[in-house]
């Protein structure tokens, strides 16, 4: 085989893992993609979100050289998914959206098939796919039919194929689709633990939760366009503020705190549960004022809490922004 | 946070696989599949007992006919065009399984692999070809116990005539890959390989000399393949030598392989 050019300008390990610039991908008279920008680094997590049919599969298909792109460049590991396919190909670990295992092989030998694919020796194969199977709990079923797997065994088993390589850069689309919570936690201790190794992961997900705790940043797609991004905490303040809810036992408590921190210079509003208002707090310094107000007019909530707007705030608005989903470009 | 450091795969340095790994590796793959698994096995097994059975029971009044070659049995006659044809079915069936293939999870992983796709499709034509061989050995102990196959090419000439219908079928067979390839869709396949397949085998010497067909069905018979391949293994299987007939039959279908083995390869590693 020819031997790995060096990635552009030899600087292989300047670029970024991933890095996509005005992507676009039409099949037939579907616009998937309509110019997407996308930069992932090197030990990081990306998150990308959208809803269904918004284009995540489709740009992890191209990053995986399996879709042509119609416009735009994408490139990985610092080399052109189209011009350098090939050499893409032995760098990245792919989880697809459905699972790629051979159903009639046991998870051992569907592993050591890759294995000795990708240049191992029989003994290295074998060894490599003990390990994996370890790292996935999958040893107590590694020689029956990956037919025979529950979902969420198969869907491990597919992961651990991603990772034969030892890739650099993993693409994994809806990893934890259909797996327990277990086995969720487990795959994220796993993503983490690569990426602390220097990995780069894209991940999509419709789970918010999952995007919010796992990603260093994350892209929200909609319609094949990128309608918002941004580290999680970035998001979350384009949408919402900071609020504090505070809840009284009885209803005159209420309406008195209600005055109290008009007069003070908040602007309350009823929370959705009874005897509660909410109040955005930006700074902390608005909280500590808050509380003192509270304490001058005598009252003493039965609850304070104070939140963050959550990521499925900031989905919701983003997609029920009609500015946010253009029509797909004909 | 967590106090011990999560583990994660141990980083590899494999220098990508040689073409003959590849296609070791894909072989074994598919074997399993096409000659380990019991019931598969045994169903395509008596696909040609079968064919000998019906045909030597329909056909057996064909001796009588004018165009008959003096002094021999319509089984012996026959026996050699069931070999090529149970060596074309097992052909055919490299193609159109390979619509199951393409539906197997792990062929869209071997697509984004660091491989030379065409591994994948010659892995499954070879280990059809291993599955072509037991048929055939089944089928030849099958006419010699129980329908009276007496071959005058003897052992040698019988295992020379097998070889031929081996080649040939497996050669012809790289046509159904391209066609699986190419298309989508199992029905869409089946069909098309099926039209492809009748041509073959009846626009042929197979069942009754090209002599006695019709004109038009005689004239493809003479650019047909298979004609000369049904000859070349009559004559080794009854007399135990060839002539020119085999020498055509071997290269055409050599040719033919390697020709629809390209264009099968661009069509299967194909991208949209
Ligand atoms: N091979 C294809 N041929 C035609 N249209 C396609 C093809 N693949 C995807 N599309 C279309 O492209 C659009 C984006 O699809 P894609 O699979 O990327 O969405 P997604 O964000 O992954 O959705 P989901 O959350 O449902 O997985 C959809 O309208 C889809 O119908
Ligand atoms: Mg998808």
């Amino acid at each position: 085989m020819a031997p790995l050019p060096h990635a552009a300008g030899g600087g292989a390990r300047m670029s970024a893992a991933i890095e996509v610039r005005g992507l676009a991908k039409r099949y037939r008279d579907v616009v998937a993609l309509a110019g997407v920008d996308l930069t992932v680094p090197q030990g990081t997590v990306h998150g990308l979100l959208g809803h269904n049919g918004a284009g995540k599969t489709t740009l992890v298909d191209v990053l995986a050289t399996r879709a042509r792109p119609s416009a735009g460049t994408a490139r990985v590991a610092g080399l052109d998914v189209v011009r350098q396919a090939r050499h893409v190909r032995r760098r990245i670990g792919l989880t697809g959206q459905y699972a790629s295992i051979d159903e009639q092989l046991g998870g051992r030998d569907n592993l050591v098939l890759l294995a000795r694919l990708l240049g191992a020796r029989r003994a290295e194969a074998r060894a490599r796919a003990d390990e994996l199977l370890q790292l996935f709990g999958l040893t107590a079923s590694a020689t029956r039919p990956a037919r025979t797997y529950s979902g969420g065994m198969r869907r491990r088993l597919d992961l651990a194929a991603a990772l034969v390589n030892g890739p650099r850069v993993i693409l994994l689309d809806e990893p934890t689709t259909g797996l327990d919570p277990a086995g969720r936690l487990d795959l994220w201790r796993i993503v983490r633990a690569l990426v602390q190794d220097g990995a780069a992961v894209l991940l999509t997900t419709q789970y918010l939760d999952e995007a919010d705790r796992l990603s260093d940043t994350i892209t929200v797609l909609s319609r094949g366009r990128v309608v918002a991004g941004g580290t999680p905490a970035e998001l979350k303040h384009r949408v919402g503020r900071r609020s504090a809810t505070v809840r009284f036992a009885a209803a005159a408590d209420l309406e008195a705190a209600g005055r109290a921190l008009r007069r003070g210079g908040f602007r309350p509003a009823p929370a959705g549960e009874r005897r509660a208002v909410t109040v955005p707090v930006e700074r902390a310094g608005e909280l500590a004022a808050l509380v003192r107000v509270l304490d001058d007019a005598g009252l003493e909530p039965d609850e304070l809490l104070v939140a963050d707007p959550t990521l499925d705030e900031v989905y919701l608005a983003l997609m029920s922004d009609p500015a946010a989903t253009p029509e797909a470009v004909r | 946070m967590s106090p011990a450091r999560e583990p994660v795969p141990r980083p590899v340095s494999w220098p990508g696989s040689r073409l003959v790994t590849q296609i070791d590796a894909l072989t074994g793959r598919s074997l399993r599949a096409l000659v380990l698994d019991p019931r598969v096995l045994a169903t395509s097994l008596l696909a040609p007992f079968l064919m000998l059975a019906m045909f030597s029971q329909v056909f057996s009044g064909m001796t009588a006919g004018s165009h008959f070659p003096e002094g021999i049995g319509y089984i012996d006659f026959l026996a050699p065009a069931i070999m090529v044809n149970t060596s074309l079915q097992s052909g055919m069936l490299a193609g159109t399984n390979l619509s199951d293939e393409m539906r197997n999870g792990i062929v869209a992983r071997f697509k984004v692999m660091p491989i030379w796709p065409g591994s994948v499709l010659i892995g499954r034509s070879l280990a059809e070809l291993i599955r072509s061989l037991l048929r055939l050995t089944v089928l030849l102990l099958a006419a010699l116990a129980l329908f009276g196959f007496r071959p005058g090419g003897g052992v040698a000439g019988v295992i020379a005539g097998a070889g031929v219908a081996v080649v040939l079928g497996w050669g012809l067979g790289w046509i159904f890959i391209a066609i699986a390839c190419w298309l989508r869709g199992a029905e869409l396949i089946q069909n098309v390989s099926g039209a492809m397949l009748f041509p073959l085998m009846f626009a042929s010497n197979a069942f009754a000399p090209v002599e006695g067909l019709p004109g038009w069905l005689s004239l493809i018979a003479r650019i047909n393949p298979m004609t000369y391949g049904i000859d070349a293994v009559r004559d080794l299987t009854l007399r135990g030598a060839a002539g020119l007939d085999a020498v055509i039959a071997v290269t055409a279908s050599l040719s033919i392989a390697v020709v629809s083995l390209f264009v099968a390869e661009r069509g299967f590693s194909r991208i949209h």
